[in-house]
Order: structure tokens, then C-alpha cells, then sequence
């Protein structure tokens, strides 16, 4: 039997041939990738979005919640927005008109993620009591006007960070948690489809926060974790991750397809956003806030979306901005932080309506705003 | 005309939905006031500080307690305990009889060394039987056995769990038919949280009206980044620190090579400096401190590295005190350092507390009650 030791010796010696190996695979990257997409594209004489201060306005503010908003989704049909907030409540607004339409009051009120149903008839959500909640909005309300849980998938041994359902399908939620797993769930039995990570080598070394399900390809996802690493999956093969990105160098906050399918963004604690190629697996663009001249600390992004075309990228960061990103040429072309009405405190979530026409923000100072594309710009 | 009524039912529709969204308003208003009265507390510390024990005592001094069926869910729970208590001395003599140079004490008999295997196997199942009679009896062997006895000395670098000895001492209890666990046997259980568990409380008896409510928040089950979530927990109103003094000599469970009290001193100077917690107060429990008296007469207070300038005076009683301060002291000072200086007067306060003592800590947070509602009032 090999002694602790002798163990650690070996284990030291296998670190480094890892890192040496990796460093060897960045270098080769980088001879492989003689640009990014912002030269590129400077080259093919594209020219940056023009952006006007009143393309985008904020026209209306959701006023209700009492604790910091800590995540928002919209529906895919109805413009529904369900929030999920620190005063341990969801509160379902319909985003047309700011009313409320259900307000849920949380068993376990640290609530950190949620998530619509496709069908737009329940939602989700999870947090510190390490499980995801299920509740129908068509369920009989109690006396207290709450609506009953109707379900709740237990199983992650940490807090459950994010949640999203599988387009188009009622019955799969996949979840990802501090635990350093991801799990794909029957909604209807309340049973764990498959686990990603923990036992299998391949999987993420640290809390997973984020994660993107492919919407053309709906049997793949993308994770991003504390681990700086993103890591793809395949559903139908939970042994093992099918390729992991390296190149932050902080926790990945936020994760996001890109709406071909074929790449995918990021928002990380160290400042950046990143794109990165799916098959390839190349980081394709850096995008990096100037540094600031304050000296203050710099801002981590929080989180990020892309507009239904991809050439905008909308980053919130713990400073309160909100950087409208021209995703081929690198510039930021507009920061709704500037912008009046803006929020007063840490951009904690954001989310585009499916239709692409407006984007919702949530922040810690307790409040969501719905900003609408205005002018020409009714789409992006 | 038509488009005329077709209006009206449309705004009549729209007042409706108006009615219900401002019904939602006042309701979470009500129940925001319901909740502005409740003190609210975080119970944060290093793993195996005694969060739980602490969380054990409020149920059983200022709720209900646990009822029979509570109780008994404990069972197995406490036969799992013995399990791993076992075979944490089983494995650890075997390793000791292998590397430590007057070796040959810590060789178990051929005879327990058979009983050691078997035993160590079950604690590593799923399905492991509770405890009979018969497996008390080896239990018993093995624990008695000159080399487990040597090994046990040495608890300290084994992650040897506290309820060792005490369970080792109840086993024919723990066996019997119709066993209940007692309230004892419950709070000495071992059992890791999962997610966040809290309990509303009222420290002062319930005859008493007008007691303050506080509800404690335990977050002892997320071993993860807390810099992910610590941030939810923004506005409470105190935040009860667990420190176990007696662990100055040993080693993190996940990490064999680094001090617990270490880990202890880093994870309170990080959660001082949150900027969640700037107007938070701070309870700081040096727990454990029926521990730390008797680990401090015999091993000395510098064996960690934060406390390596400390002199003792002189063996007893008196040395007890002349520890437990420098550590009070050790923390004190990094209580102000780790505070902004326009933070330090933040209610801060010390207590030193056995978690299992029950008396202690009821009277523990009869003061911490007294300090809130002095705060309160001179604010």
C-alpha cells in the first residue's frame, strides 16, 4: 500500500504535468488564433453600432420587492417576468403593464435563482436550502393568498445557483449548485435524470453558477463555475464533460449562448465578458472594461445576455453600469448605469423578452426595470 | 355601439387585474410589518465549531424541545457515530502502529484486529444494522482493546469527533430494545446540516410577555464559497460567531496540514470585513471551553502558530484563565483591526461558552437578549 506520502508526491508531479500540458495548449491556441473577432471584423471594415441615449430607454420601473433582486426570467410567449428577491418572495409581473400577478412568499426565503416554465404555467426556483422549488400558478391560493409548493427536487448537496427548464419541455428543469454538479431533473416525478460532475473526473473542481442550455440544440449545455473554467455537456452522456474552456481568471458568473448556437458568452469576477467557440473551443474575444482611473476596485460582471441578432452584448456589473456591448467590435456603445432612471445599486440579473424588443434588469436596490428598444431600434 | 361595450369590458378587465396587483402590494406590506419585529441572527464558524449543538440547545430550552418521535429519529443517527468513532481508531492505530517510533503499543490483537475489520466495514455502508447486543459487545472489545486506549490519546490528530468518549461510555444504553435517545445522547449527536435551517425563539420564559423574538439562521450545511451567498444574509441584525478554542492543535478535516484555529482566525477576519456585515453586531462564542480546560494543561497553548508568543504561568486552574484570556484577547485584537474604523462601535461581545452546558447557554442568550434590547433603546 502506497503511503500518504508517496501519494502526495505523485499527485504533486501529475498537477504539474497538467498545468504544463495546459500552458502548452494556451500557447498553441494562441499561435492557431492570429486575431479575435474585434480585429477581424475591423478589417472586413465593419463598423461599431451607433447607438443614440433614447434608443433604449427605461419606461417602466417594478416597484414591490423589499429585499435585494437576485434573478429574473421572462416567459417565452406572454411578457410575464418572474423575480425572485431576498425578502424571500417570487413576484410574477406582467411586464406590459408593471402589475403584479402572483406574489409567492418562500418556504426557505434565501432564494438566489428562477426560472419560467415553457408552457409559462409554473416556475422555479432555489437557493440556500440546496433544492429547487416547483410552484403552478394555476394552483388554489390559501388564505393567505400563497400558493402551495407543488413540488420540490431535492438531492444537491449545496445551494442551487441557477435553474432553467429545457425549451419545450414541461417535465426537464436542469439545475447547477455549489455542490460542483449540475443535475438534470423529471419535474413530474421529481427524480435526478442524470448528474454532471461530482464522482466523474471531468467535472467542475468548484460551486457551479451558472448555466446555458443550447437553444437549437437543446441536448446541450454550457456550465460556468468558480472554478474559472466553463465546461460542455451533453445530456444524454453525464459521464464525463464533453470539452472545458479555460481562460478567466475568476469565478464565471454568467454564461449565455450565443443565439447560433455555435458560441457562447461569459461575465466573470474578474471584470471581463468572453466569447468563446463551442467546437473549437477558442476564446474568440476579450471584453474589458477600462481600467479605472480611481483606482476603485473593479467591477465583476454579475451578468450578461445577447440581443436575438448577437451583435449586442448587455452586461450588468457589481457598480450598477450596465454596458451595452458591440459583440463584433468590442465597444461599449452604451451604459444604461448613465442613463437617468437608472438602478441605484449592484445590476444582479438581466434577461431580453423572447421577442428581443425589451430587456429587464434587476438590481440590489430592490427594484426590476423594464428598458424597451425605441426608433428604428425595435429589434436588435 | 359594440366597440363602445367591448371598451368597457376590456377596462373592466383591466381594473380587475389593477385590484389584484395592488391586493399583492398590501399583502407583502403586511407581512413585511409582521416580520420588522423579529431579531434576526446568522450562526456562522468554521465546520465542527458547534453551530448545530448551539442550534440543539434553542430547541430545547426555549421551544418545545424534541418530542418522542424527534428523539428516536436521532437513533440512527448516534449508532452511525459509534460506527465512525470506531473505525476512525481502528484505521488510526493501524496507521500509528506503522509510522510512530514506540509503535508497537498502538498493535491491536489478532483477535480485536478481526472484529476492527468487521466494524469498519459497516460504517462504510449505507444499509448499516442498528446496534445490538452483540455488536456492542465487540464495539466494547475493540474500544478497551491497550491499543485503541493509546490511540485514542492521540484523538486529536485523528478527527476524532467529541462525542467519542461519551458514547463510548453509554454503549449498553445505546443497544438496548426499546433505546430513546435522551436529550443528552441528542445533543452530543453528530449529524452535518443540509442547506439552512432556523428556528424562531423567545429567550425569556414563556410566562414573561413582551419577550423579544429572534430567529436564528444556521448555514452550516453549505461548505462552499460563501463569498457566493453571504451576501443574502444583508440585514440581519447579529451575526453569532462560533470559535472552538479547544482546537488550537488540530488539523482541518479537509486539509491535514493546516490548523483549525487558523482557519478559525481567516474566516473571522473575512466575514468582519464583508461589506454586508458593516452595521451588523457581532456575538463571538469561544465555545468549547469545557475542552479547552483540560487539552490545556497538557498541551501547551503555542503548538499554534497565532498563539506561538504566548507564555504560561503557572499549571492549574490559574492557567486556565491566563489562556482563555490571550485567546479572548488574540480575537479582540482582531476584532479592531479587521473593522473599519468608523465601524468599531458595532456591538461586539465575547462570551465564553460550553455548548453543551445547557445552563450556560441559556444564560448565554439571557445576556445576549439584555445587550440587543440596550442597543436598541439607546439607538
Amino acid at each position: 500500500m502506497a503511503s500518504v506520502a508517496e501519494l502526495k508526491e505523485k499527485h504533486a508531479a501529475a498537477t504539474a504535468s497538467v498545468n504544463s500540458l495546459r500552458e502548452r495548449l494556451r500557447q498553441r491556441r494562441q499561435m492557431l488564433l492570429d486575431t479575435d473577432v474585434e480585429r477581424y471584423s475591423r478589417t472586413q471594415g465593419r463598423t461599431p453600432v451607433s447607438f443614440n441615449p433614447t434608443d433604449l430607454v427605461c419606461c417602466r420601473t417594478l416597484q414591490g420587492h423589499s429585499g435585494k433582486v437576485y434573478s429574473l426570467d421572462w416567459t417565452p410567449e406572454k411578457n410575464w417576468i418572474v423575480s425572485a428577491s431576498q425578502d424571500g418572495r417570487l413576484i410574477v409581473w406582467n411586464a406590459l403593464t408593471s402589475q403584479k400577478t402572483h406574489a409567492i412568499k418562500l418556504h426557505c426565503p434565501w432564494v438566489m435563482t428562477c426560472a419560467f416554465a415553457p408552457n409559462g404555467q409554473s416556475v422555479a426556483c432555489g437557493g440556500l436550502d440546496s433544492a429547487c422549488s416547483i410552484f403552478n400558478l394555476n394552483s388554489q391560493a390559501d388564505r393567505d393568498g400563497n400558493i402551495p409548493v407543488s413540488r420540490i427536487l431535492t438531492g444537491h448537496k449545496g445551494y442551487v445557483s441557477s435553474c432553467q427548464y429545457v425549451p419545450d419541455q414541461e417535465t426537464r428543469l436542469i439545475t447547477s449548485s455549489g455542490d460542483q454538479t449540475c443535475v438534470l431533473w423529471d419535474v413530474t416525478t421529481g427524480q435526478r435524470i442524470s448528474i454532471f460532475g461530482g464522482e466523474f473526473p471531468s467535472g467542475h473542481t468548484a460551486d457551479v453558477l451558472s448555466l446555458s442550455i443550447n437553444s437549437s440544440i437543446s441536448n446541450m449545455f454550457v456550465s460556468g463555475s468558480c472554478d474559472a473554467t466553463v465546461r460542455l455537456w451533453d445530456i444524454r452522456i453525464a459521464s464525463r464533460a464533453v470539452r472545458t474552456y479555460h481562460g478567466h481568471e475568476g469565478d464565471i458568473n454568467s454564461v449565455k449562448f450565443f443565439p447560433d448556437g455555435q458560441r457562447f458568452g461569459t461575465g466573470s469576477d474578474d471584470g471581463t465578458c468572453r466569447l468563446f467557440d463551442v467546437r473549437t473551443g477558442h476564446q474568440l474575444q476579450v471584453y474589458s472594461r477600462e481600467p479605472d482611473r480611481n483606482d476603485n476596485e473593479l467591477p465583476t460582471v454579475t451578468s450578461i445576455a445577447f440581443s436575438i441578432s448577437g451583435r449586442l452584448l448587455f452586461a450588468g456589473y457589481s457598480n450598477g453600469d450596465c454596458y451595452v456591448w458591440d459583440t463584433l467590435l468590442a465597444e461599449v456603445v452604451l451604459n444604461l448605469g448613465n442613463l437617468q432612471n437608472s438602478h441605484e445599486g449592484r445590476i444582479s440579473c438581466l434577461g431580453l423578452s423572447s421577442d428581443g424588443s425589451a430587456l429587464c434588469t434587476g438590481s440590489w436596490d430592490k427594484n426590476l426595470k423594464i428598458w424597451a428598444f425605441s426608433g428604428h431600434r425595435k429589434i436588435v | 355601439g359594440s366597440s363602445c361595450s367591448r371598451s368597457h369590458s376590456l377596462s373592466e378587465a383591466e381594473t380587475t387585474k389593477n385590484a389584484k396587483s395592488a391586493d399583492i402590494d398590501r399583502r407583502i406590506l403586511q407581512e413585511t410589518k409582521a416580520e420588522q419585529h423579529i431579531h434576526k441572527l446568522l450562526l456562522l464558524g468554521a465546520g465542527e465549531s458547534g453551530k448545530s449543538t448551539i442550534f440543539k440547545q434553542i430547541k430545547l430550552l426555549f421551544q418545545t424541545g424534541f418530542d418522542e418521535a424527534e428523539l428516536r429519529s436521532y437513533t440512527s443517527v448516534i449508532h452511525a457515530n459509534v460506527y465512525q468513532t470506531i473505525k476512525i481508531l481502528y484505521e488510526g492505530a493501524k496507521e500509528l502502529s506503522q509510522v510512530e517510533s514506540d509503535s508497537s503499543k498502538y498493535v491491536i490483537s489478532p483477535d480485536n484486529q478481526e472484529i476492527g475489520e468487521k466494524l469498519s466495514d459497516i460504517d462504510g455502508r449505507l444499509d448499516y444494522p442498528l446496534l445490538n447486543k452483540e455488536l456492542v459487545l465487540d464495539v466494547k472489545r475493540l474500544w478497551q482493546d491497550p491499543a485503541i486506549q493509546e490511540t485514542y490519546l492521540r484523538g486529536s490528530i485523528l478527527q476524532l469527533p467529541d462525542c467519542a468518549q461519551y458514547f463510548m461510555e453509554n454503549l449498553d444504553r445505546l443497544a438496548e430494545a426499546g433505546y430513546v435517545p435522551t436529550k443528552e445522547d441528542v445533543l452530543y449527536a453528530r449529524v452535518r446540516t443540509n442547506g439552512v435551517v432556523q428556528i424562531q425563539f423567545s429567550p425569556v420564559g414563556e410566562n414573561k410577555r413582551g419577550g423579544e423574538v429572534y430567529r436564528l439562521y444556521d448555514v452550516g450545511g453549505q461548505r462552499n464559497e460563501r463569498r457566493k451567498w453571504i451576501h443574502l444574509f444583508e440585514g440581519v441584525n447579529a451575526v453569532i460567531f462560533c470559535a472552538a478554542i479547544s482546537e488550537y492543535d488540530q488539523m482541518l478535516f479537509e486539509d491535514e496540514t493546516k490548523n483549525r484555529m487558523m482557519e478559525t482566525k481567516e474566516l473571522f477576519d473575512w466575514v468582519l470585513k464583508q461589506r454586508c456585515f458593516e452595521k451588523t453586531s457581532f456575538i463571538l462564542f469561544l465555545n468549547k471551553f469545557d475542552i479547552f480546560e483540560k487539552k490545556i494543561q497538557k498541551v501547551p497553548l503555542s503548538v499554534c502558530e497565532w498563539f506561538k508568543d504566548y507564555q504560561p504561568i503557572a499549571p492549574g486552574k490559574q492557567e486556565v484563565e491566563h489562556a482563555y484570556e490571550f485567546v479572548k484577547k488574540k480575537f479582540e485584537e482582531l476584532y479592531f483591526q479587521s473593522s473599519k474604523p468608523d465601524r468599531v462601535d458595532r456591538v461586539f461581545k465575547i462570551y465564553r461558552t460550553t455548548a453543551l452546558d445547557q445552563k450556560l447557554v441559556k444564560k448565554t442568550f439571557k445576556l445576549i437578549d439584555e445587550s440587543m434590547r440596550r442597543s436598541r433603546e439607546g439607538t
